[in-house]
């Protein structure tokens, strides 16, 4: 056991340099030079000669006159340490730009994760427990339709018909501009703005997550356990939720460790259509400024995420199905 | 060996699957023993009714963006700024039956229309503001009508002048001079009126920042007829010769000189213009932009008066039929044959000709059916055109990630070891990576350097090669499961080399399977490019797709105003990706003998 997750973290240190490498080949093939794009506000403020000095000191303090394997190294080192460079757009490190909308994105992950288990469950159960009846096959084609369709054209019918046609809930943004008050008045606007993106996120979910829950189920329902469970007279009701439902859920593992993942990414689609101030709207801010630091910054972020979540999959695996042998 | 059997082939499945099956009577023994898998499957498919409506769904869809852009074909360079954010309606052109057989004057504005009979009342058809509905009481008969950008002029049998419509820039202010003097002739223009008065005098009022339009004084009460586009006027005098009434030289200034004097009627186009000289010979200076120089010979000799649109000319011949020549992007050219006409009035892509009984023939844009977007450019092209770049670019992509995929799972499941290890954890890399933030880098990265083609190749590319690791897995799997069978020894012990084994003996047993998968990422690609257009990484403006079609939708101006804008492209895209998902939904079924209660 111990062996195995030695193994495993090794292959994940291992992974995670041959990815770095070919990341920051990326960001090193970008054009444009980050010293005077730092510099770029003062420039018409200086003398030549102080832009100069200004310039060399901008260099050297981003470490740009090495080259570029100590360059790598140095960077590499800096982001295992926490410190993931410095956000040209802010002028402030990353690690203290990202604060806020971390806090914004997991906020909103979290809330969606209630609502999307207490209805993706129960009607997966009730979809396979039915299966081949005209309320599965409605459901089947249901939720073909909600995971076939484009987050975004979800996400801009529910701004039409929820924020325009009906006014109840803003088009986009965090909270009332400028808003002071007591600290529960502060909650709820937030949870004001958040009531449409979490609608849509709880939208989009559902179609995927109810198809897996059902598949898993059919499969649990089909196993051998099952029929000496009824054969020996079981309640069909304890046969569904406490032998079938049960082994249901390992596979169920997977699907929690791409939430785990997602809790801290973000939707990018789902944030830029609500203006939503979190993780996957700092990616697209930082490429459409060209501020790649931040976006390199975050997709290493990313991957080392993934990495682990693969990592706590397998080994959560090997916890809940004694079947599951780690080597 | 014993015949084929029909339905044996994967080829015939597919054959039959859209052009029916050959229907033969089998006994109920040779039924159960002569079918096929392939024939098995496609009975699974074909009673599965949501999976054949998405068959035929995304067949009718395939064939609309494939076949209609030829007849309806894309115009890149194409804006209009006049035509922008327009409602989908086909009534540009649907003139008040009222009118008919007794019209007076007509004439076309932007997106309306506008008209007065016999009767001296106005009517107004097409797309109307708020404010252009809200006609003036007018007491006296209307003998003239002029229709502008967003607003209208009038004028009544006493010589009076009204306006209605947009209000700002002054336009609804008409000059003291005008209202006191008995005008001739109304013309609204972009954003500006100009009124000439019967003693040959020229006023205009509205936007004077964004156009101005100098009289010489000199010039002033010799003048006998307007012209205007959107950036200045021509007149003509009495003594019939043409004045170019710009503050700047541009190409209207080049008027040619042997034709001062003759002249008996003018008409500007965007770029050029048209004047008709006593002994009936139309001459065009300006630019020459869709042909417009090229004047129809026989027109030459017998023109009696000419009329302009944006960017095409209109005139009358003596014998009573009309010609049009110039820009055909709404067919707005094509005149038909007519005769008996004594007016024409052209506008924008529009021309009325009215015949001797009053009656009204038109031709040219009849409107929208899908509305415009913000720069004017007609949606159902972009659609048709938009959905074309997305299927390719979708199918493109899963064709570069199913090479990539089959060859490397196939290697990696049947060779193990090494090779395998290798693979699946390069596999594993480019799947751990959120696919949306990978895909925005590479394309923010390498798309800044490359030309707008090279972009769309380069998504399509970008799109395979990070999409392929699910259906390597897929394969090796497969792969796996099939090397140990007997018919792979069997091949093996005859000396077949491995390549010939993968590919000719594993590879076509397990092909069902990858095809559900290659389905299912067909949509899957297309889901991912018309997110990264949407984001703005994608295709790029001027090409259309319908993600980049909604880029900068999510604005609440255009989600309130111009619904139309994001409904059309939203709905196609969800067709298309969820009657492929159908299909693929469907093809599993059908081939998963799990399913297959029998």
């Amino acid at each position: 056991m111990l062996k195995y997750v030695l193994r495993r973290l090794l292959y994940i240190v291992v992974v995670f340099l041959i990815a770095s490498v070919l990341l920051f080949t990326l960001y090193k093939s970008v054009p444009g030079d980050p010293a005077r794009m730092m510099l770029e506000g003062s420039k018409t403020s200086m003398k030549p000669e102080e832009y100069e000095a200004r310039y060399q000191d901008a260099v050297k303090k981003l470490g740009l006159d090495k080259p570029i394997v100590v360059q790598y190294f140095t960077w590499l080192l800096n982001t295992l340490k926490g410190d993931f460079g410095y956000s040209l757009t802010y002028k402030m490190p990353v690690r203290q730009m990202i604060g806020v909308p971390m806090k914004n994105t997991i906020m909103l992950n979290v809330w969606s994760l209630i609502p999307v288990f207490a209805i993706t469950i129960p009607l997966g159960i009730a979809t396979a427990v039915r299966r081949n009846t005209k309320f599965d096959s409605t459901v089947q084609v249901v939720t073909i339709i909600g995971y076939s369709l484009p987050f975004f054209v979800i996400a801009l019918l529910f701004i039409f018909l929820f924020a325009v046609k009906l006014p109840i809930f803003p088009i986009s943004g965090v909270q009332t501009p400028a808003l002071r008050g007591t600290p529960m008045r502060m909650f709820f606007d937030k949870m004001y703005h958040m009531a449409l993106p979490l609608l849509v996120m709880v939208f989009t979910s559902l179609g995927g997550l109810t198809r897996y829950v059902r598949a898993t189920m059919i499969e649990a329902l089909s196993m051998d356990y099952i029929r000496t469970a009824r054969a020996k007279g079981l309640n069909e009701k304890v046969v569904i939720y406490s032998h079938a439902f049960r082994n249901a859920l390992i596979p169920f593992i997977t699907i929690m460790t791409g939430w785990f993942i997602s809790i801290f990414s973000g939707s990018v689609v789902i944030e830029r259509t609500f203006l939503w101030n979190g993780m996957g709207k700092v990616i697209i801010d930082a490429l459409n400024q060209q501020d790649f630091a931040v976006s390199l910054a975050m997709v290493m972020f990313y991957l080392v995420l993934s990495l682990i979540g693969n990592l706590l999959m397998d080994l959560s695996y090997g916890f809940a199905d004694p079947r599951v042998k780690l080597d | 060996m014993a015949k084929r059997t029909y339905g044996s082939h994967f080829f015939d499945v597919l054959k039959s699957l859209f052009f029916g099956r050959r229907t033969a009577t089998l006994s109920i023994f040779e039924e159960e023993q002569v079918q096929s898998p392939y024939r098995t499957m496609l009975r699974n498919f074909r009673q599965n009714w949501s999976a054949m409506l998405g068959l035929y769904v995304f067949f009718a869809i395939f064939l609309a963006v494939f076949i209609l852009p030829l007849f309806f074909p894309l115009d890149l360079q194409f804006q209009d700024p006049t035509q922008k954010n327009t409602k989908p309606t086909l009534s540009y052109m649907k003139y008040a039956k009222e009118i008919s057989g007794n019209v007076v004057s007509i004439d076309q504005g932007s997106v309306y229309g506008l008209g007065v009979g016999s009767d001296g009342v106005i009517r107004q058809w097409g797309t109307l503001t708020p404010k252009l509905q809200n006609l003036p009481q007018i007491n006296a008969k209307v003998i003239q009508v002029s229709a502008g950008l967003d607003h209208a002029l009038a004028l009544d049998e006493n010589g009076k002048v009204y306006t209605w419509g947009n209000d700002r820039f002054m336009l609804s202010n008409i000059p003291p001079q005008v209202q006191s003097s008995r005008v001739k002739q109304v013309l609204a223009g972009h954003q500006i009126s100009l009124a000439l008065t019967e003693d040959g005098r020229i006023f205009f009022w509205g936007n004077t920042n964004l156009i101005n339009i100098p009289i010489p004084e000199e010039r002033q009460g010799s003048f006998s007829k307007i012209s205007a586009n959107t950036t200045l006027a021509v007149a003509l005098t009495t003594q019939g010769e043409a004045v170019t009434l710009s503050s700047r030289e541009t190409p209207f200034s080049y008027i040619p000189q042997e034709i001062q004097g003759s002249i008996v009627d003018v008409a500007i186009t965007e770029r050029s213009a048209a004047a008709v000289t006593d002994d009936g010979v139309i001459h065009v200076w300006g630019g020459d932009d869709y042909g417009v120089q090229q004047v129809p010979s026989l027109a030459q000799g017998n023109a009696i008066a000419v009329s302009a649109g944006r960017g095409h000319f209109t005139a009358l011949l003596s014998d009573g039929s009309v010609v049009s020549w110039g820009r055909n992007n709404y067919k707005q050219s094509k005149a038909p044959k007519l005769n008996n006409i004594v007016g024409i009035t052209s506008s924008y892509f529009q021309n009325y000709a009215i015949d001797a009984d009053g009656k009204i023939h038109s031709w040219g844009l009849k409107g929208y059916l899908m509305g415009t977007d913000q720069y004017g450019r007609d949606l159902l092209t972009r659609l048709l055109s938009g959905g074309r770049v997305t299927l390719t670019i979708g199918a493109i992509a899963v064709i570069i990630s199913a090479f990539i995929g089959i060859i490397l799972g196939a290697f990696s499941g049947y060779y193990g070891g090494k090779p395998d290890m290798l693979i699946m954890r390069i596999a594993e890399v480019v799947n751990a990576i959120p696919f949306l933030p990978l895909a925005m880098i590479l394309s923010a990265i390498i798309g800044s350097r490359i030309s707008e083609t090279g972009r769309i190749s380069m998504i399509m590319v970008i799109l395979g090669l990070l999409s392929w690791p699910p259906l390597a897995r897929l394969v090796r799997g497969q792969m796996l499961a099939a090397r140990e069978q007997e018919f792979v020894t069997a091949a093996k012990a005859m000396g077949i080399t491995e390549l010939k084994i993968i590919f000719k003996h594993i590879l076509p047993n397990v092909i069902t399977v990858i095809l559900v998968n290659l389905t299912l990422s067909f949509a899957l690609c297309m889901l991912y490019e018309s997110s990264l257009s949407y984001l703005g990484f994608g295709v790029n403006e001027p090409n259309a797709t319908w993600g980049n079609m909604l880029y900068g939708c999510n604005d609440s101006t255009v989600m309130a105003n111009y619904a139309w804008r994001w409904i059309f492209p939203a709905i196609a895209l969800s067709l298309a990706t969820v009657s492929i998902n159908m299909v693929g939904d469907g093809m599993r079924d059908a081939i998963d003998p799990k399913t297959n209660d029998r």
